[in-house]
């Protein structure tokens, strides 16, 4: 159960968001134009990184409103809110966050428990 | 009673206690040691702990609804509580199972997953029945236990344990700005300064006196709350913790007040100050009931004025233990034995001279072999030298195989352990969220130095006090071990065995036996062994076993790993997790502005969604569901019916771009559409699967209706504000929900004309004036009602939409104004059947989100000139313009006698072998089917592979009693095709 | 107004408000269709409530603001309210009026809803004259923190279920 920040409405529960899937993926301008497996990607093909992962969230539970947020989905820490429209934060702004190659955060995962000496 | 004593019953016999005792601590006044049967052997055990991190004395409350595997050293008893031991048959002392024990070769590690391999149908008839006899701890309660709530608790600073160091950080709090939590497992605060004579004093004062002081000033401090009686069970992500509260402590059950209480505390900084937990040591029979972990012992012995044994043997491995001697000695009682494992020099001076002085033996870098006895420790084996065993007689062994910092929240909050080697156990290194750990949970063994760890560690809280406070120690003031996980064994019997899991009967040769066989890995062996996978968690133990592993496997323990802690840290009633959600409270119910109404008039109610909405309306007690759903919708054909229809979702939508967006949103095309007219309306998702349908009415190009499905309301909505939000945010366009703004009632039936001409006097019901389809609003007393014209059932209907508190009034003036036109109030069941006659789809019954509007036949609802719409790229794609997809289709059962049965699987062919050889292909199923009392016989639809191309064909549909009955493939409608009546 | 449940500190009760539920860009056009009618500036921040003796005025988020009349006006009135703010085509307002409100006042009141809700509502995070919505009782409100009272708004098909756990809880 964490928190989470709604540019709207502050910070407030889980329980009251619901999650969106990855974010910027704009519906295509054309969808006559483009060809069927273009247009199931759109639908259906989602990024499902382990690491920072750039999604939506829509405060269902109070003010209605969608924005996107930044989260590492091995620690499920939320690195960043920010609202529509606004121009995604650069991934090097949380390139710290990735220590090992697997994209496991030394600590916070809660896969290692054990310090390593 | 008027000698002060709280009377129980324990397996059947009536014990004293005294008022504050648990089950263990009543038990031993009453020199009961023998408490209960192990899990897999059915060996005698006893009590081992004084806490929540007991193995053994686990008992079954009978008078609290049978709640089973309570712990006796937690559980305090009340007069009249009945208790009894569990896993034995037919009696404790003479326990059928504990063959099992001589069986114990097969019972080894992995057990489960080699012996029950086969043969065939053996697990059936035999494992499964065998295990469930013998195997796990209580039975299950019969009913809920009893009631509970959840309190939600917002707070800058949560204290876990009132301990020493938790007691400290609240005082370096109190008066502050900061709200904080103070939450104690025990039903004191204190900790080891009630349990044990590790401190002398405080400032001087008598520690009993310092801890009311403190609490005191605790209390008055207006900013710190107390829990008492309440166990932190769970650090979740961005320091939200959930504790246990059990409100019945020394109480019989009521029921009436809530007993449990779920706290649920979100915290900006967590202080853990919730200690250590002594550990055993590994040595043959070391389950003996009589065997007990020496902090415990002395627990008892101050918190409850129990001394369990007077003349135990005192078996440890570090410095800890003088503690207890001095308990013991003060209360003029004589250990018979002192055995420390350390070498003389090592030894502590206090010890030594504690021991000289009232003439104890000193065993000194010797150790426990093991024990013997029936039911119970008789004699305990000392190894004194390498081959020279001695035998004393004694009836409880002390043991104490030093501590563990209890880091079992601190890694649940992700936090990072390391190893400590003086220490010889794991301790916080890193935490990941703001946790910080105060006292012995962070490894800070020494009292001295533990004011100047909470003022440094809580320094960067704004407005703290500074903490000064002089402790005085008894005995050793610095914390010494030596390593002892396992002593030698030297009988090899059956009985002789060496536990490393006592409540999941593992011994330490099963450890051994798995990492032979490969299971090397910690979490693998936990799993093959079930070490430490009881609902103890193995709290005394586990870091024994990852001691002895590191040993056989040549590593260090940190190399070894721990497994993973997981919540909850004890366990936690499903009662507790349940809170309020229960019978009544459930889920969340929503009822319409006429339920009253519909209840007065003997309606069966269905659920649809969270609403309640009348099914069926019973006319007379006798009347089945089959009878009403037929007469409803019978006279509906020949009269007119009158539905609730409150429940369905209604948006308002408003903008400039209005018009723009709700093309978008759904498959028709609502820009040629008179305003004031309405049109069936079909909502898509992305991937062109039918999502909802409903009745879009169209005031203006700016502004617009939408009805939705009772269940889609939500949905539809959402899934609007979203292509507005996240799509199309120049779009000017906005909505609102205002279903319970209006409450709808759907009139329909040959005579409905004629009604609503009698009720609304002044307004024209004519086809001229009110056409199929449209919609006008009108002044009803001094508010604004809307009427549309629109039909569910095939029948002439009207919908009209008022604002509920002018609802019931208009209802009863229809009844009243159609009392000689036989009107008669419907259900959900007879919608559902006139709609099915009519070859009309209900969402999420004929279509499950496979289902395209071209599978429907509905290609006549998709604007074909409209650029775009959500979904309509996908109507194109090759897999949904595939011809053989499942498609709707309608069937009669040739012999009219039959019944189709909703569900049931569409077959090509007649007969069904049985047995069934080979798989039937199966075409689709059956997802409406009703008896029809116009026509007489059943029509149903289903959705059947290429159906489209099967019409007029003959299928076959099974039947509940595996038969199958031919039925003819039909066009979906079965009633007025042609659609004359709705246009009447 | 009818007084649900006391005791322990609390009292709830039930009222009725009539309630207009308004959408919009914000902006000089939005603002000036609604001052025309009600002599009243919609509030610019969100979150925040603003009232005169008429009405309450509170904005829910940046394009949704609710409007209590705290003087029953005329259904007429309401009705040509809404009727003259949604000629305005960049403006939806529609009659919330039949939404169950409820009063919370007493010195436990936030004891008491702790029961109910996850939501903080320490005056240091939940100041008076702001609102937010939330989950109490499963239900999604809106609560409004009026100078010594609570005002809770819920969907009215709810409202007996939801009464049922306001005065289940006061027991707990």
């Amino acid at each position: 159960m964490f928190i989470i920040n709604c540019p709207y409405c502050g910070e407030r529960d889980q329980s009251e968001f619901s999650n969106g899937g990855e974010a910027h993926v704009a519906r295509p301008k054309d969808p006559e134009q483009i060809n069927d497996r273009e247009w199931s990607e759109y639908v259906f093909v989602r990024a499902n990184p382990k690491g920072i992962y750039y999604e939506r969230w829509v405060h269902t539970h109070g003010c209605k409103k969608w924005f996107n947020a930044v989260r590492n989905t091995s620690t499920d820490k939320i690195l960043k809110v920010y609202k529509l429209g606004e121009a995604p934060p650069s991934i090097k702004e949380f390139k710290n966050t990735l220590k090992s190659p697997s994209g496991e955060p030394e600590v916070g995962s809660g896969n290692f428990t054990v310090k390593k000496t | 009673m008027s000698d002060n004593k709280i009377y129980f019953k324990f397996d059947g016999k009536r014990y004293g206690g005294n008022e504050g005792d648990t089950i263990a601590s009543a038990l031993l006044r009453n020199n009961i040691k023998f408490v209960g049967r192990s899990f897999k052997y059915h060996r005698p055990r006893g009590i081992y702990t004084c806490g929540i991190e007991e193995p053994n004395a686990l008992v079954q409350i009978i008078n609290e609804h049978n709640e089973p595997n309570v712990r006796a050293t937690v559980k305090k008893i009340y007069e009249g509580m009945v208790v009894k031991s569990q896993n034995r048959w037919p009696s404790l002392k003479r326990d059928f199972g504990s063959i099992n024990n001589l069986l114990s070769p097969i019972f080894s590690a992995g057990f489960y997953y080699k012996t029950f391999m086969g043969p065939k149908g053996f697990w059936k008839k035999v494992y499964e029945p065998l295990i469930r006899r013998t195997a796990g701890l209580g039975k299950p309660p019969k009913e809920f236990r009893s009631k509970s709530i959840h309190i939600h608790h917002n707070v800058d600073v949560l204290i876990v344990g009132g301990g020493l160091s938790g007691l400290l950080a609240a005082k370096k709090l109190a008066g502050t700005d900061h709200d904080v939590l103070l939450i104690d497992r025990d039903d004191c605060l204190g900790g080891i300064l009630k349990n044990t004579k590790k401190i002398k004093s405080i400032d001087n004062q008598r520690t009993n006196t310092w801890v009311e002081k403190t609490e005191w000033l605790i209390k008055n401090s207006k900013n710190i709350k107390i829990l008492k009686n309440t166990t932190v069970t769970t650090y979740n992500f961005d320091n939200h913790l959930v504790a246990f509260e059990d409100k019945s402590v020394g109480k019989p059950p009521d029921n009436i007040k809530p007993e449990l209480v779920l706290h649920k505390i979100r915290t900006k900084h967590t202080i853990l100050a919730n200690g250590h937990i002594e550990r055993f040591i590994s040595f043959r029979n070391n389950d003996l009931p009589g065997v007990m972990l020496a902090a415990s012992f002395e627990k008892y012995i101050h918190k409850y004025g129990v001394v369990p044994d007077q003349n135990p043997i005192i078996f440890t491995n570090n410095s800890s233990t003088f503690s207890l001697l001095k308990s013991l000695v003060d209360l003029g009682h004589k250990p018979r034995a002192y055995v420390d494992v350390r070498d003389q020099k090592k030894i502590e001076k206090e010890t030594l001279e504690l021991l000289t002085k009232y003439n104890i033996p000193l065993y000194a870098k010797s150790e426990i072999e093991g024990c013997d006895g029936k039911n119970g420790v008789q004699k305990v084996s000392i190894r004194i030298k390498k081959n020279e065993i001695i035998k004393i007689k004694t009836s409880m062994l002390c043991v104490s195989g030093g501590f563990n910092p209890d880091i079992h929240l601190f890694t649940q909050s992700k936090g990072l352990i390391k190893w400590d080697d003086s220490l010889l156990t794991f301790k916080p290194d890193k935490s990941y969220q703001n946790t910080i750990t105060l006292g012995s949970v962070s490894g800070n063994f020494s009292y001295e130095k533990l004011i100047g760890e909470i003022n440094k560690k809580l320094s960067f809280l704004q407005g703290v006090n500074h903490l000064e406070s002089t402790l005085d120690i008894n005995g050793p003031k610095k914390f010494q071990i030596k390593e002892l996980w396992e002593t030698k064994h030297e009988k090899k019997s059956f009985w002789s065995k060496s536990f490393i899991d006592l409540q999941n009967d593992v011994t330490t040769k099963d450890l051994k036996q798995a990492i032979l066989e490969g299971f090397n890995r910690i979490e693998h062996l936990k799993r093959f062994t079930t070490n430490s996978m009881g609902t103890d968690q193995g709290k005394i133990s586990s870091i024994n076993a990852l001691g002895i592993v590191s040993k056989i496997l040549k590593k260090n323990v940190s190399e070894v790993g721990t497994t993973i802690y997981r919540p909850p840290y004890t366990p936690v009633s499903f009662s507790a997790i349940a809170g309020r959600s229960t019978y009544e409270f459930y889920d969340p119910e929503r009822k319409t502005p006429l339920h009253t109404w519909h209840v007065n008039n003997n309606a069966v109610f269905e659920d649809v969604g969270q609403w309640k909405r009348p099914w069926y309306f019973k006319k007379h007690t006798n009347e089945t569901m089959h009878e009403a759903v037929q007469r409803e919708s019978k006279q509906l054909r020949e009269t007119a019916g009158i539905l609730d229809g409150s429940t369905l979702g209604k948006i308002e939508i408003k903008g400039r771009d209005a018009l723009t967006f709700i093309n978008l949103m759904y498959t028709n095309s609502f820009t040629k559409l008179k305003p004031m007219s309405a049109r069936y309306a079909l909502m898509l998702g992305e991937d062109g699967m039918v999502k909802d349908d409903g009745i879009v009415c169209k005031i203006n190009d700016q502004h617009f209706i939408a009805t939705t499905t009772t269940g889609g309301a939500a949905n539809v909505l959402a899934h609007m504000e979203e292509y507005a939000q996240t799509e199309w945010p120049d779009m000017n366009v906005y909505m609102n929900s205002i279903t319970e703004q209006f409450a709808t009632f759907n009139i329909s039936g040959p005579k409905s004309r004629v009604i609503m001409s009698r009720v609304f006097n002044d307004i024209d019901f004519s086809n001229d004036k009110f056409p199929f389809m449209t919609f006008q609003n009108f002044n009803y007393l001094d508010t604004q009602i809307r009427i549309l014209r629109a039909s569910f059932t095939g029948e002439l209907g009207y919908e009209i939409y008022i604002p509920p508190k002018y609802a019931l009034r208009l209802w009863q003036r229809i009844f009243f104004y159609s009392r000689d036109l036989d009107l008669v109030p419907y259900g959900t069941e007879t919608m559902h059947l006139l709609r099915a006659e009519k070859g009309y789809i209900i969402v999420g019954q004929d279509t499950d989100g496979t289902v395209t509007p071209l599978d429907l036949n509905l290609n006549w609802m998709i604007g074909k000139k409209k650029k775009d719409f959500i979904g309509k790229r996908s109507l194109t794609r090759s897999d949904i313009v595939r011809e053989n997809r499942k498609q709707l289709v309608g069937l009669i059962p040739l012999d009219k006698t039959y019944g189709i049965e909703e569900g049931q699987h569409v077959i090509e062919k007649e007969n069904l072998s049985t047995p069934i050889k080979k798989p039937v292909e199966m075409l689709g199923h059956v997802t409406s089917s009703y008896f029809s009392p116009t026509l007489k016989h059943s029509v149903a639809m289903a959705l059947i592979r290429g159906g489209k191309r099967k019409i007029g064909s003959q299928l076959y549909v099974s039947t509940s009693d595996l038969n199958t009955i031919p039925v003819e493939v039909v066009e979906t409608s079965f009633i007025d095709p042609k659609n004359e009546r709705m246009l009447l | 107004m009818t007084i649900i449940a006391s005791g322990k500190g609390i009292e709830i009760s039930q009222t009725e408000l009539q309630q207009i539920l308004l959408r919009g860009k914000g902006d000089g056009s939005f603002a000036e269709t609604i001052n025309k009618e009600i002599s009243l500036l919609p509030p610019s921040d969100n979150l925040r409530m603003i009232s005169n003796d008429k009405f309450l005025f509170a904005k829910q988020s940046f394009d949704q603001w609710s409007l209590f009349c705290l003087v029953e006006e005329s259904n007429e009135e309401i009705l040509r309210l809404i009727s003259s703010m949604n000629a305005n085509e960049e403006i939806l307002a529609s009659d919330y009026s039949h939404t169950s409100c409820f009063e919370i006042t007493g010195e436990n009141k936030n004891y008491y809803l702790s029961k109910l809700t996850h939501f903080d509502l320490r005056p240091k995070k939940f100041p008076v004259s702001t609102m937010a919505q939330t989950l109490i009782a499963r239900i999604d409100c809106s609560i409004y923190h009026l100078e010594d009272k609570y005002l809770v708004t819920c969907h009215s098909s709810f409202e007996d279920y939801f009464k049922d756990r306001l005065q289940d809880a006061i027991n707990l």
